[in-house]
């Protein structure tokens, strides 16, 4: 036998040993193990990696606040790669191994949506990042969604089009993905309540380099303004193209285009007059809501101490990773499950969640039953331009 | 039709099209010496960019940036041979393709390490405008595409056909034994196709930064989109190579505008395989052949 033969050998043994005393580790049942299922990597790691941020903040003041009853929250987290099939086998291995209490996904909605049949089969309690209301009638016993819905935000874009732009037909580009389908479906139902047409639709791949073929038949229709519908960052890119084609419409957008990295890469063209409109949350633009506004408060000690540790303010991503912890939290400490029987306690746990009520998130005010896993009853999303590099709030 | 959304189709397909030129180049040059199909090629356009973008917004005007990008790059691609297909290469070539797909995860991983996930872009080089014409856009940076592609190729095309050197790069694929026998080393000659591959690579994404803005995640998509292209055309011949390029950017740019429902590029991808499963060996039917 070689040396490198024994070598190599040594290398497997070392490691796995020390995988199995890592696993041994995580075995213990002394804490609400949290399942967190994250693309760090792959074509959607950008946003994966920022809700894992908002995921771990929130556990970590859970924690340093005590606990749940004094038993600590604790992530385990799983790369899902950006791929569904991932989701589906890194759910499988919280389960068996690791034993976890409920289960986060925190990318995209296709991989939110390749979660919920797993989840069911386990019976975990389970979340994921996904801002579409198609979902809502798949979610099971098992799954629920509590993030803001496109038709609360549509609401936003196209009563902003209708009543301040004084827009009567506009065009939609449409990512080609789960989150795109959502604006296909509910775009249309919305529009007549806005006395809104859709002069143009188009779609876009995810990764695509080259645009102008959809664009410029937009720029030949009778669209008075461009609503830009995805969460990739073509869907950003979109925007340059459209201002590099001399097209001068208004241009408005869902929240990922509200993203700091997209900003920093293509503001130039944002704020280019009329300069882009897009929808977020109120925790981006804090310090311009009224002082009287009831969630200032909160939201900026939740900006000033996401800030502090991250170095950054708070993105919608980090939001919605937050969000989903929050959740969970709040579950947790009404049912206070016993973690060594974690079949029992995540049934508790399901239970709790199903019972929540007038729960603040960050991203909206929920109440939950057994007939509504989404139980959206008011959301904290605002519309906002862009100036000087900043985000700027549109009353 | 309307004319202008025509001359569109035309203009972004000629635009995709020199992209998947310019990317299938660096497939060309490493196949036609060691037969081997490089699949971290995509990471070499990535690097590239990455780099470029990195030495830019530290102050280095461009033409240095890209300089330097390319130099480090081409040390790249001669450090996998040297290091990883080199002491692989009595293997089969199936393992050697292996190796370069292992050689990509890790250029990944090394970029994600260094860059992070965020996506960078740059402005059209010398900030040059978008032009008008009959309505229809060109953008800035596509001539600049277009015309570092066409020196490419003309470059390859000279140095392959009509250089000493060049031939003998080309024999160590087609006879290897003969080369051997007159001398020519056959290691050396595959080092230098793995580091003029990643050069050109590297040209490549500085080239299309700017239009398609770059990650530590946009290779693998770009080694499929090359590799593809330059197997339409047919991978051992330049001109393969810039048909297999042109006929998919233009099929994808057509299906973007006419096929109003989603999934382009499955579609575009869809139409190329289907070709090639009539037309195996490319459309200049040479893949396969010296």
């Amino acid at each position: 036998m070689g040396k490198k033969t024994i070598f190599v050998m040594t290398l497997a043994v070392v490691s796995i040993i020390s995988g199995l005393v890592s696993c041994k580790a995580t075995e213990s049942a002394t804490s609400y193990k949290i399942g967190a299922l994250v693309s760090q990597t792959g074509n959607y790691a950008g946003l994966g990696l920022q809700a894992l941020d908002g995921m771990q903040f929130i556990v970590d003041q859970v924690n340093e606040d005590g606990g749940i009853n004094g038993i600590p929250m604790e992530l385990v987290l799983l790369d899902v790669k950006s791929e569904a099939t991932e989701v589906t086998l890194a759910a499988r291995k919280l389960d068996e191994v690791n034993k976890v209490i409920a289960l986060a996904e925190g990318t995209v909605t296709q991989l939110a949506l390749s979660l919920i049949p797993v989840a069911n089969e386990l019976e975990i309690p389970s979340t994921g990042i996904s801002g579409t209301a198609l979902l809502d009638n798949q979610l099971g016993h098992w799954f629920f969604r509590p993030m803001g819905s496109e038709v609360d935000y549509a609401f936003l874009l196209l009563n902003h089009m209708s009543q301040y732009m004084g827009i009567s037909k506009y065009a939609v580009l449409i990512e080609n993905s789960g989150y795109g389908q959502g604006g296909k479906v509910f775009l249309p139902q919305l529009n007549p309540n806005h006395n809104l047409t859709i002069a143009g639709e188009e779609y876009f791949d995810p990764g695509a380099t080259d645009l102008t073929p959809q664009l410029n038949k937009i720029k030949n229709s009778e669209a008075q303004a461009i609503l830009i519908w995805g969460s990739s960052p073509t869907a950003s890119m979109a925007i340059k193209q459209i201002r590099e084609m001399g097209i001068s419409l208004p241009i408005l957008t869902t929240p990922a285009q509200a993203s700091k990295d997209m900003i920093k890469s293509f503001g130039e063209y944002y704020e280019l007059q009329p300069s882009v409109v897009s929808v977020t949350t109120k925790v981006d633009i804090w310090d311009q809501l009224p002082a009287d506004d009831p969630d200032r408060e909160s939201f900026k000690n939740f900006a000033e101490s996401f800030e502090e540790k991250y170095g950054h303010p708070p993105a919608m991503w980090n939001i919605l990773g937050a969000t989903m912890m929050l959740f969970f939290a709040d579950g947790l400490e009404r049912s206070i499950p016993d973690p060594s029987n974690i079949t029992e306690a995540r049934a508790e746990l399901r239970d709790a969640l199903e019972a929540t009520k007038d729960l603040n998130l960050i991203s909206g005010t929920y109440t939950m039953s057994p007939d509504d896993h989404y139980g959206g009853i008011e959301n904290n999303l605002v519309l906002i331009t862009y100036k000087d590099g900043q985000m700027v709030y549109l009353p | 039709m309307d004319y202008s959304i025509a001359l569109q189709l035309f203009f972004s397909g000629l635009n995709l099209g020199s992209i998947y030129t310019a990317l299938g180049l660096g497939f060309f040059v490493v196949y036609s010496v060691t037969r081997v199909l490089n699949l971290a090629q995509g990471e070499f356009v990535m690097l590239g960019g990455m780099l470029v973008v990195t030495f830019y917004t530290k102050g280095i005007p461009l033409v240095p940036s890209i300089l330097l990008a390319v130099v480090i790059t081409s040390l790249a691609g001669a450090g996998i041979y040297r290091f990883i297909i080199f002491p692989a290469r009595k293997f089969p070539g199936m393992t050697k393709v292996f190796l370069t797909l292992g050689c990509a995860f890790i250029i990944q991983g090394i970029a994600l390490h260094f860059w992070g996930w965020e996506f960078r872009s740059l402005a059209a080089f010398f900030d040059t405008p978008s032009i008008q014409i009959c309505g229809a856009t060109i953008f800035g940076q596509t001539p600049w595409v277009i015309g570092a592609t066409l020196i490419m190729v003309a470059g390859l095309f000279v140095f392959f056909g009509h250089t000493i050197q060049g031939k003998a790069l080309r024999a160590c694929a087609n006879e290897p034994l003969g080369a051997r026998t007159v001398g020519i080393s056959i290691e050396r000659m595959a080092l230098f196709s793995f580091a003029l591959a990643a050069g050109i690579g590297a040209v490549v994404g500085a080239l299309i930064t700017p239009l398609t803005m770059t990650s530590y995640s946009m290779g693998l998509p770009l080694t499929a989109k090359g590799l593809l292209a330059a197997f339409v055309g047919g991978i051992t011949r330049v001109e393969g190579v810039i048909l297999g390029g042109l006929v998919y950017g233009m099929i994808e740019s057509i299906t973007a505008g006419l096929i109003p429902w989603g999934n382009h590029n499955v579609i575009a991808l869809a139409i190329l395989v289907g070709g090639l499963l009539i037309r195996r060996r490319g459309i200049l039917l040479t893949a396969g052949k010296g």
